[in-house]
């Protein structure tokens, strides 16, 4: 109970660092979210609506990077953009922009797994209708997106999720700066090992709260959008 | 027109069509009957382009439009179900009244029923031109009106557009009614082929004759 009153106490006292930590944790799930989304979405489109060579491979391999582990997919993100790194004149290494990297590539698969086995199983009959009226692949890509727009944002929200939730690689590519690149799991984290846990709740009620409020907002719009 | 020459399609070792020769003419209308699994919708998936065939040939013309025989209910009200990827607005509306569902125009599809999603899916077809129209049993859902209707619109359709119409059915009425010629399938190959009387008057085989045996008495 303390935690949950102090919760409500730091949201409502509207304190500085944490209303910018719950800034840098939006900004960084929002683009992380729709960076992901841009290429995802249409490459699960292509690889559920298209057979090719090597496509069971290729869904291995995206099943396979669905479990990337964070801290690994924050590693390699950090050897990329490290000063010796390739990437490392770039000067990136515990920067936002270096945290959204390291999240889309964890949450890219998941975004391309996800829509690809949906569109695969629930847009056959859309494909077999759409293909029979001689429409382009382009076209029917299109159709399976817009029929399926329902069970894509619940896709995204997955993704959303994951991002809002990660913790490893945003710490190891971010460094966890304060008043810069700390992000809510990251500022539970490190109140729990000062061992400031009832703090820690609070933080943690309050990632519950933004995520609750995120999945009620996107729920709504996809059910003002579901009679269409 | 139409030539197949040797069309086999295997599943595993299963042979489920198996057609050394086939010839149909540009104009003509042909119904393909036979009992589940005959191979008929195989046929009509393979012209289409829907499957593979797994040897043989296929010519086809060009411009070929398809109706599955599972219809499906696009987001939407019926025009725009009908108008999916651009057909025209005033051809929707004037399919919809030969098809007697102009009264449900601004309905959503999803809420139609099994009948009426099928009169929207062949206008969806219908809505369109093309060289050679194969239908997945057109009236399979429909009642004895609703079949009236869909044979009625397939037919001008034909006379407008001159095309040739493959259809899979298992019913009488509709091969009677509508087709030039009456193909029966039975395990992939074809049982009898003729006129669609004189195919009903004289099956050939056996078999073709307790099919048609059980068709008269739905009839």
């Amino acid at each position: 109970m303390e935690s949950f009153k102090q919760a409500f106490e730091l949201l409502f006292s509207l304190d500085k660092e944490l209303l910018q930590i719950i800034g840098v944790t939006l900004r960084m799930s929002f683009f992380s979210t729709t960076i992901s989304c841009l290429i995802g979405l249409p490459l699960g489109a292509l690889i559920g609506t298209k057979n090719f060579r090597g496509k069971r491979f290729i869904k291995k391999l995206i099943h396979t990077l669905m479990g990337l582990p964070p801290v690994v997919a924050g590693l390699f993100v950090y050897i990329l953009f490290t000063h010796y790194g390739p990437f490392g004149s770039l000067n990136l290494l515990f920067t936002v922009e270096v945290m959204i990297i390291a999240q889309v590539i964890l949450i890219t698969p998941v975004v391309i797994g996800l829509s690809s086995s949906f569109i695969e199983s629930a847009s056959k009959p859309v494909i077999e209708t759409a293909r029979g009226l001689g429409l382009s692949r382009s076209k029917i890509v299109g159709l399976c997106l817009s029929e399926g727009r329902s069970s894509l944002f619940s896709v995204v929200l997955n993704a959303f999720g994951r991002s809002i939730a990660e913790v490893g690689a945003v710490s190891i590519v971010g460094g966890n700066i304060q008043w810069k690149t700390r992000v809510m799991t990251t500022a539970i984290m490190l109140e729990t090992n000062k061992g400031k846990f009832s703090f820690a709740l609070a933080l943690g009620i309050i990632l519950l709260l933004i995520a609750f409020v995120v999945n009620a907002l996107a729920s709504f719009i996809v059910k003002e959008n579901a009679d269409d | 027109m139409i030539e197949i020459k040797d069309l086999k399609k295997c599943y595993g070792e299963r042979t489920v069509l198996d057609i050394p020769y086939l010839k149909i003419d540009e104009n003509e209308t042909v119904a393909f009957a036979g009992a589940n699994g005959s191979g008929k919708t195989t046929l009509l998936r393979i012209l289409a382009g829907m499957i593979k065939k797994s040897d043989g040939t296929v010519d086809v013309p060009e411009k070929i439009l398809y109706m599955p025989q599972q219809s499906y209910a696009f987001r939407g009200d019926l025009i725009k179900n009908i108008t999916v990827g651009n057909s025209q607005k005033e051809k929707a509306e004037e399919l919809l009244e030969k098809l007697e569902l102009s009264h449900l125009t601004d309905k959503k599809a999803v809420s139609l029923s099994g009948g009426e999603l099928q009169r929207l899916s062949l206008c969806r077809v219908l809505s369109r031109k093309c060289e050679l129209l194969l239908l997945d049993e057109p009236t399979s859902a429909c009642d004895a009106r609703g079949a009236e209707l869909v044979i009625k619109a397939i037919k001008e359709y034909k006379n407008e557009n001159g095309c040739a119409v493959l259809m899979s059915t298992h019913s009488p009425v509709l091969a009677l009614n509508s087709a030039d010629r009456l193909i029966i399938l039975n395990g992939g190959r074809i049982e009898a082929d003729g006129r669609p009387k004189e195919v009903l008057n004289n099956p050939g085989t056996e078999w073709a004759k307790s099919f048609i045996a059980g068709w008269k008495t739905d009839a």
